[in-house]
């Protein structure tokens, strides 16, 4: 479980959360909902333990993340995937790119040899790359290279990547917002694939229907903190907040 | 066709007035000295590239503008300088560089690295701050970013070392006054230098045979060029 | 004195000249060794010493580096201690690096001369002159087109003492400094059809490709005995350099002034001509080699 308690930030004086709690269990998806720029990223930055934040703590697992040595921290970091709005593949081939997590997480030894066997003209392929490329239903672009993928494409092997060493957890933040809906729809069954495969997923994204579709649980996020959070039928149907109820309607804009 | 064959058939392609060994030998120290000092320097400025671009650090207005002076800093001067360092009565004198071909490479070393860390530079800091994020996201240490962003970079770094490399192989008076422009008596360079070949030739008035040494030079450039390109594969410019 | 090496009866060895290679570089302590030797342009550019020092180089089982400086450059390397002998051919540079202490056990080595070339038109009308400083000042007052070295080399050197000599500053449009190599003078001074100051070497080498003619000659071919351009050698100091490789250089120093190396000097040829004469051996005492010109035990300075 990630656990977040009382956690605030601010990026100068600005502040961008204030008191926020909240926990992700392996095996759920939780939609984080709310306008742009209200701190959705900053809060799953937070989350995927990127970002300390200026107040409050952060458990992964009991353990307090920012209370240990760097490299126990990259440690829990590495439990972690993390998907961004911009598809930021590298320019490589697809196949590099998705073994990528997998790669960082070998022995220098191990790199070494399959540098060299890769220089050698003898590429490797682990069963892990395919495998994820595969959820996303990519694993026919495998040697292609990254650059000549279409914005749907590349989000979807963004996603394989950050799968392919299979985390715990997965942040994804604002994951189709630029897409068009086929992709859209192959990602949110990726997402639900994740979740079904124990993986603790959370997604941020502006578009509350997605959220609707796919999470288990919603948090709201409007603005000073976390309005609500809670079964996503709850938050939809009858939140408790009156500000989550304006939302929702569409009353509140922002 | 081996450059041995190319060196030795060239004599008598162009009727040059040289000994047998000559040509190749001075293409060799030219290589040598060049290439040795071009690593040196890419595997110096690399790391200093990444720290300028993306750390902090006290001193680094002053590293900034050592790399913009050190771009345009007449290399005869470097010479002159390094000359100093190594001859006898200098600092550094009790390790006999002088008149040898270390001697040379220090000296293409302090040429090559301002543009080669001016233009890793600029390729390094053009990587998208998204694209590092990624790779850190995923479990990368920082030591895994900084080989993503030289990855990401390398066309920009392929370039950086071709423009050091340039600067390295065209030096003329630097290596000239460190390394004496020494063949042995039977016409085996041992400091000597296409460029200061043609330097001699040029002094003694033997201007076609000089051009002909220059054209060897450029065509060695070209090819070097030529090779840096092709393990660039397609390049940026099938984008 | 006796060098290191030196081949002789001490071990029973010696066979004569045809002795074996090995043995005498087994016996000779600098064997594998390097000697630098720092020297003008228009000395290398003869071509001379790539032709004479694998003789010395065999003997020895060394390996001379011959480092073409021009002779200012020569001479403060040696005096930097970053070789080990210099032959130059400027006698007044010469005596100056002696007199500082920089230079020991100096040995005078061959001689050639130079000689005032111009265009067959030879506007100024030296050809045939026998005073070389006559012809200079007549250039100097004709305003004719005269190419400088400039270059502080022992061509420049000699071309100023010989202005000072013949008591004429040259300055003017038609006084023209390069600060090049010999060959590149040559080359301007055909282009413009202006005088020049050149070693006879040079000239040599260079006649098929200008159209100069020497218009007044240098004592080799009966010419004033101003014109004459001496070379000395000379080893570097060991008591102001320690490094210096001093065994080495009194080695070389032997060798190129016996008379083996002085006649293979005098054999050298360049377009079917001798460039330089031997001077190292004579029958008469000559002490003025090994001093500063004009130092006798009566004018000690120290």
């Amino acid at each position: 479980m990630i656990r977040l308690s009382k956690v605030t930030h601010a990026y100068g004086d600005v502040p961008v959360i204030e008191d926020v709690s909240l926990s992700v269990d392996p095996g759920e998806v939780v939609g984080i909902i709310g306008p742009s720029g209200v701190g959705k990223t900053t809060l799953l930055r937070i989350l995927a333990l990127f970002v300390r934040p200026r107040d409050g703590t952060v458990e992964l697992d009991g353990e307090s993340v920012w209370s240990v040595e760097e490299g126990e921290r990259l440690a829990l970091r590495r439990r972690i995937g993390m998907v961004f709005q911009e598809s930021s593949l590298f320019d490589a081939t697809v196949a590099r790119n998705v073994e990528y997590g997998l790669r960082v997480r070998q022995g220098w030894t191990d790199r070494l040899r399959e540098q060299l066997r890769s220089i050698a003209g003898r590429n490797g392929s682990w069963d892990a790359v395919d495998e994820a490329l595969d959820l996303v239903g990519l694993e026919d672009k495998v040697d292609q290279s990254a650059r000549s993928l279409s914005g749907g494409e590349a989000q979807r092997v963004s996603f394989a990547r950050a799968l392919a060493y299979e985390p715990t957890y997965l942040m994804l933040d604002e994951p189709t917002s630029d897409l068009d809906p086929r992709n859209t729809g192959l990602i949110e069954e990726a997402i639900q694939e994740a979740r079904d495969r124990g993986i603790g997923v959370v997604v941020a994204t502006h578009d509350m229907h997605q959220a609707e579709r796919i999470a288990d649980r919603v948090g709201v996020l409007l603005g000073d903190g976390l309005t609500e959070i809670g079964p996503t039928e709850t938050i939809f149907e009858n939140p408790t907040d009156e500000r989550t109820r304006k939302f929702i309607s569409g009353e509140l804009v922002y | 066709m081996s450059l041995e064959a190319v060196a030795q058939s060239l004599p008598a392609l162009v009727d040059l007035p040289f000994r047998e060994g000559y040509v190749t030998s001075i293409i060799y120290v030219s290589l040598y000295v060049s290439v040795v000092a071009v690593t040196l320097s890419t595997l110096f400025s690399i790391p200093v590239a990444l720290a300028m671009g993306f750390t902090d650090f006290p001193g680094k207005q002053f590293v900034k503008s050592v790399i913009n002076t050190g771009m345009g800093f007449p290399s005869v001067v470097v010479g002159l300088l390094v000359l100093f360092t190594v001859s006898n009565q200098g600092p550094l004198g009790e390790l006999e560089l002088i008149f040898t071909r270390e001697a040379m490479i220090i000296s293409q070393f302090v040429l090559a690295t301002p543009p080669i860390t001016a233009i890793s530079l600029a390729a390094i800091t053009g990587v998208s701050d998204n694209v590092r994020e990624a790779a850190r996201a995923l479990g990368g240490t920082r030591l895994d970013v900084a080989l993503v962003v030289i990855k990401e970079a390398r066309y920009g770094i392929g370039t950086a070392v071709l423009a050091g490399f340039g600067r390295a192989i065209s030096e003329v008076g630097s290596v000239l006054i460190v390394g004496g422009n020494i063949t042995s008596s039977q016409g085996i360079s041992k400091t000597r230098t296409l460029t200061t070949a043609i330097q001699l030739e040029a002094r003694q008035g033997q201007y076609e045979t000089a051009m002909i040494l220059g054209a060897v030079l450029v065509a060695i450039v070209l090819v070097v060029n030529g090779i840096v390109v092709r393990i660039g594969d397609t390049g940026p410019m099938d984008r | 004195m006796s060098t290191a090496g030196c081949t002789g009866g001490d071990d029973g060895n010696s066979e004569g000249e045809g002795g074996s290679q090995e043995n005498q570089g087994e016996q000779a302590a600098v064997a594998g060794e390097t000697l630098t030797l720092t020297t003008t342009t228009s000395t290398y550019d003869t071509g001379l010493l790539d032709e004479i020092h694998p003789q010395f180089e065999e003997m020895y089982g060394v390996t001379v580096d011959a480092v073409a400086q021009g002779t200012g450059a020569a001479l403060e390397s040696a005096r930097n201690g970053d070789s080990d002998v210099v032959m130059v051919h400027a006698r007044g540079l010469e005596d100056e690096f002696m007199r500082n202490g920089y230079g020991i056990n100096r040995r005078d080595l061959m001689f050639n001369d130079f000689v005032i070339v111009g265009s067959e038109d030879d506007p100024a009308g030296i050809q045939g002159m026998d005073s070389a400083t006559e012809a200079l000042t007549t250039i100097a007052e004709a305003e004719a087109q005269f190419v400088s070295r400039g270059d502080n080399s022992g061509t420049h050197t000699k071309e100023l003492n010989l202005w000072e000599a013949a008591g004429t500053e040259p300055g003017g449009d038609w006084y023209q400094e390069t600060g090049t190599g010999m060959g590149e003078a040559l080359n301007i001074a055909n282009q413009q059809g202006a005088y020049t100051l050149s070693d006879r070497g040079t000239f040599i080498s260079q006649r098929s490709e200008i159209d100069l003619t020497i218009l007044v000659q240098g004592p080799i071919e009966g010419g004033p005995e101003i014109l004459a351009n001496p070379y000395g050698v000379m080893a570097v100091n060991p008591g102001v350099h320690d490094n210096a490789n001093y065994d080495l250089a009194m080695a070389y120093i032997g060798w190129i002034t016996s008379p083996g190396a002085q006649e293979a000097i005098a054999d050298y040829q360049m377009n079917g001509e001798q460039l330089f004469f031997p001077e190292a051996i004579s029958e008469d005492p000559d002490f003025q080699q090994y001093v500063p010109e004009g130092w006798s035990s009566d004018s000690a300075d120290e």
